[in-house]
């Protein structure tokens, strides 16, 4: 167990924060709320039957003043306190400093239990106002409070940056400007000690104001320039205004405006969405220079040198006998701060520190040199006596859902609060009594998971027995999965003249669902040109078989006599499907060219057969069933060949129906001779099985060794690690027996070999003389000719990489046809 | 969970909230080219720009909160409270719309909406 406090707390008027020391670092805690920020709003909102605590608490505090309070630090040590509407208390502000202090305990996620803690106090405390800080330590469950000065905290910060614990004897002033208010104090290190020696500021100064400015001086006169309104900053700025919403959209915008001129010299507000008193759009673009904004808050700027010039006289000092102006508070970013105030009193302004957290950090290093006090009672682990049953339903439809809870156990004095996991609700602190209602607001199509948690009245987490709340939006309820996997036919680039399948759903995937894909395409459709075809083939069933084994579901078919102008080969088309509940198929076909769209529904009990698809399917598959006789004839697999010259009677009965039908037959012809077709499919398909895993095991097995010894010979380490990492999977793959998911494998250790290859220079040297050999197709010959003296001057001179980029230039310039052929019986592919 | 850095994915979200700004445009309009559509396919290249490694879709989505109630239990939203009253609060203008992290079946809230908001008592 740690021996020193190690945790620092900045209680500011504005914003708290909450840092601990570990290992020599300091570590400033995430306001688990609101990510990516690490402070807390100093605010407090009571409601009737929860609190809540900052920053949703600082959004009411302007509208609803008398249930929220803020800025009580101000009130530290006085006998005021706050009148809380809601709740018909009032409030003391040590009372709200200690729900403060309460809230911050949320923020630590290390585990610690917190008993000992430093609190900063601004410089201007007295013994009065900081022993009220020490009782609001209490009464948030600290057991040692000690309390340090914000300015020395700051210090410290700086000091331990910059890894020099003991500083030089002198003066230094800390400037504090934040959101709210401005601090000002001298510090002076003596002997060894720090101290602050004298202090000024104004609590109604900060970056907020700055925002103000922005949208009263610069915003409202430009636009009531160019449109018409009668005191349109009345009509802002007052709650009952016509444009008060409009006023805190613009001071949004004036705020990021301000914290982009931090880094450009201009930006821009636009305005829109608002009508002038005559009707007219407004529609500007406001442009901010920084000048402009400088301009804006010297003023503010030079009441702050003023400050600092009075501590100077008041103490005998001149601006040489600063080392330097600590900067701290989120305003300090601001540049023209920085260099003004620098300018005007020559003493440098020292911006090394991250001014938002800067105290807190502080008070964390200095928390790392405090001893515990506290007998270490054995900090028993609260035994959870509570114990809590819930109701909720666990699938709703609803965009809220109820949660009740009875609870079991004495609940006097804790309070409760539920969290949703993805961040964005938040119940507040509620008591908790024996029976909790919630309504718990959910985020559409997708499982909400929520979490209660019981605290008792310092915040300390009471351990339960409650799991987790899961509960499922929208889908899932009456949605039914998918009985089988959903593909779309293409062209086969690894099997020219074939087609195969592409998994767009997967089975089993809840409905409804949809996707959209894009593809090049592979040949060009001619307007007009009735032959120039895309099919867009969507299919039922296992992705492993044949197009043709499946039940086709939906189809599109695209010719050149609907389209709008020529559609060139490559252009992109865009396809979407979709599978609504009831499982209709929705499929639509985008041809970007000419920005036409194809669509269809498809219901799944009503077939659709397309009459020309079928012909052509009909053809292909008896080919490819005379094929497969062929190959296994001469491969001795009798009993293949027995079982597939079964099939062929049938084939060629289909094929001669086929041909009779024409292409506006209304009778149920085509509907059978569709199931007779599928059902040969999969004969084929369950004949041919065995030899297509075979042959994609084979492959695999000998691109494998060919890929090790390739590694062993010029691998690199992550070659190999890939190369490893296949291996492994090896026998999960295996297992499946689809011939696609081990060509899908061979594929990969087939790019391992080729990576290699293109380095070696052996391989190099073999496609270079390849390419010489075939330079008289070249497109380019005078190209050709000088790139391959290059290359033969790269094997001269053993310049590999250079050979590998000629080569590549070389083959750019080989004709296209005689890269690769390609089918283009669907139009796209993979 | 919530401590998930965000912060690196800022030019996304600036991406994001113009094509929130374009889509907001073009509802006001008539048009006959179809930006809709690239629209919708900038949405989608957005909602997957990478995958997990179960191999699903992880990425970004925006939400318009437009119209929909506001209470201080919101999280999700970062509201300034226009008008006299805090009753009844309704989003009555969005700034920024709400961005969520969407990683197969489970998502994040990625940016906080900015909003404004009024009483609908007031309206």
């Amino acid at each position: 167990m740690e021996n020193t406090i190690n945790f620092g707390i900045d209680l500011g008027t504005t914003n708290s924060a909450i840092a601990k020391f570990v290992k020599g670092d300091v570590v400033v805690f995430n306001n688990p709320l609101d990510y990516g920020r690490s402070t807390l709003p100093s605010v407090v909102y009571y409601k009737k039957d929860r609190i809540v605590i900052g920053n949703k608490a600082k959004e009411y505090l302007e509208r609803d003043p008398k249930n929220v309070v803020g800025l009580f630090k101000r009130k530290m040590g006085t006998s005021e306190s706050f009148q809380i509407k809601s709740i018909n208390e009032s409030k003391t502000p040590v009372e709200l400093s200690a729900q403060v202090l309460k809230e911050l305990k949320t923020f630590v996620n290390t585990g610690d239990s917190l008993e000992s803690v430093v609190i900063t106090i601004p410089a201007s405390f007295d013994s009065i106002q900081s022993n009220a800080t020490k009782e609001a330590g209490k009464q948030a469950g600290f057991k040692q409070v000690v309390l340090l000065q914000e300015p020395i905290a700051a210090s410290l910060a700086y000091a331990n940056m910059k890894k020099s614990k003991e500083m030089q004897d002198g003066n230094w002033l800390v400037y504090d400007l934040g959101g709210g208010t401005f601090d000002v104090a001298l510090v002076r290190i003596k002997d060894g000690e720090m101290k602050v020696v004298d202090h000024e500021g104004d609590n109604f100064l900060g970056g907020s104001d700055f925002d103000r400015l922005i949208v009263e001086k610069l915003i409202i006169p430009k636009i009531s320039e160019e449109y018409s309104f009668e005191d349109l900053e009345n009509q802002m700025k007052s709650a009952s205004g016509k444009y008060n919403a409009k006023y805190y959209s613009l001071l949004n915008q004036a705020e990021e405006a301000k914290i982009r001129l931090s880094a450009v010299s201009s930006a821009e507000i636009i305005v829109e969405r608002m009508e002038d008193e005559e009707g007219n759009e407004v529609d500007m673009e406001i442009t901010i220079t920084k000048s402009e904004f400088n301009n804006l808050i010297k003023d503010s700027i030079d009441g702050t040198i003023e400050m600092i010039k009075t501590i100077l006289t008041r103490n005998s000092l001149k601006s040489n006998d600063i080392q330097f102006n600590l900067m701290v508070g989120g305003s300090t970013f601001i540049p023209f701060v920085r260099q003004h105030v620098e300018e005007v009193l020559q003493i440098p302004s020292n911006c090394e520190i991250d001014p938002t957290t800067a105290v807190a950090v502080g008070a964390a290093y200095y928390a790392a040199t405090k001893q515990k006090e506290i007998t270490k009672e054995k900090s028993e682990k609260k035994k959870s006596s509570l114990s809590i049953k819930a109701s909720y339903n666990k699938a709703s439809k609803e965009s809220d859902e109820l949660f009740a809870a009875r609870v079991q156990g004495n609940t006097d004095g804790l309070f409760y609060k539920i969290t949703r996991q993805d961040g964005g609700f938040d119940s507040g602190l509620k008591p908790l009594s024996e029976r909790i209602n919630e309504d718990l607001p959910l985020v559409e199509n997708t499982y909400n998971f929520f979490t209660l948690t019981i605290y008792d009245g310092e915040n300390n987490v009471v351990e339960t027995d409650i799991e987790p709340i899961g509960i499922n939006s929208g889908f899932g309820i009456s949605g039914q999965p998918l009985p089988e996997d959903i593909c779309l036919e293409v062209d086969d680039y690894d099997n020219p003249g074939h087609t195969r399948l592409a998994l767009i759903f997967e089975r089993n995937t809840v409905l409804p669902t949809k996707r959209t894909l894009t593809f090049p395409i592979n040949k060009p459709i001619l307007k007009g040109n009735e032959s120039d075809r895309l099919w867009i083939n969507v299919y039922e069933g296992p992705q492993t078989s044949l197009p043709e084994a499946n039940k086709l579901i939906g189809v599109i078919e695209i010719s050149g006599k609907q389209v709008s102008r020529d559609i060139a080969k490559g252009s992109d088309l865009e396809i979407t499907i979709m599978i609504s509940e009831s499982r209709d198929v929705t499929v639509s076909g985008y041809l970007n060219m000419s920005d036409q769209e194809f669509k269809n529904v498809f219901n799944p009990k009503e077939r659709d057969t397309n009459v020309s698809l079928l012909k052509g399917q009909v053809l292909d598959l008896s080919s490819k069933l005379d094929e497969e006789i062929e190959l296994a004839t001469d491969k001795e697999d009798y009993e293949t060949a027995s079982a597939l010259s079964k099939v062929k009677k049938e084939m060629e009965s289909v094929a001669e129906e086929a041909e009779k039908l024409s292409d506006d037959d209304v009778t149920d012809k085509r509907y059978q001779l569709e199931d007779k077709k599928r059902k040969i499919a999969q004969e084929i398909d369950s004949a041919t099985k065995n030899k297509r895993l075979q042959k994609a095991t084979d492959h695999y097995y000998d691109i494998k060794s060919e890929c090790e010894e390739l590694i062993d010979a010029s691998g690199n380490d992550h070659e190999r690690k890939t190369f490893n990492d296949i291996v492994n999977q090896e026998a999960s793959f295996m297992a499946t027996k689809s011939s696609l998911k081990i060509q899908e494998k061979s594929d990969e250790l087939q790019a391992i070999i080729g990576q290699i290859r293109w380095r070696t220079p052996e391989f190099l040297k073999g496609i270079f003389a390849y390419l010489i050999e075939n330079q008289a197709k070249m497109n380019d010959q005078s190209q050709a000719k000088s790139l391959i003296d290059a290359g033969k001057f790269a094997v001269e001179s053993q310049n590999w990489d250079r050979l590998r980029e000629i080569n590549f230039g070389l083959f750019d310039l080989m004709p296209r046809g005689s890269k690769d052929e390609i089918s283009t019986k669907i139009g796209f592919g993979l | 969970m919530l401590e998930q850095n965000f912060k690196q994915y800022k030019p996304y979200f600036e991406l994001l909230d113009q094509l929130f700004e374009v889509e907001r445009k073009l509802d006001k309009i008539q048009e006959e080219n179809s930006i809709t559509r690239n629209l919708n396919k900038m949405k989608d290249i957005f909602e997957n720009l990478f995958s997990n490694s179960s191999g699903a879709d992880v990425g970004f989505t925006y939400h318009d909160p437009i119209g929909e109630q506001y209470n201080e239990t919101r999280l999700d939203l970062e509201a300034s409270i226009a008008g006299n009253s805090t009753e009844n609060l309704i989003v009555t203008e969005v700034i920024k719309p709400i961005i969520r992290y969407k990683s197969g079946g489970s998502t994040l809230i990625a940016r906080k909406g900015v909003v404004v908001v009024e009483s609908k008592n007031t309206k």
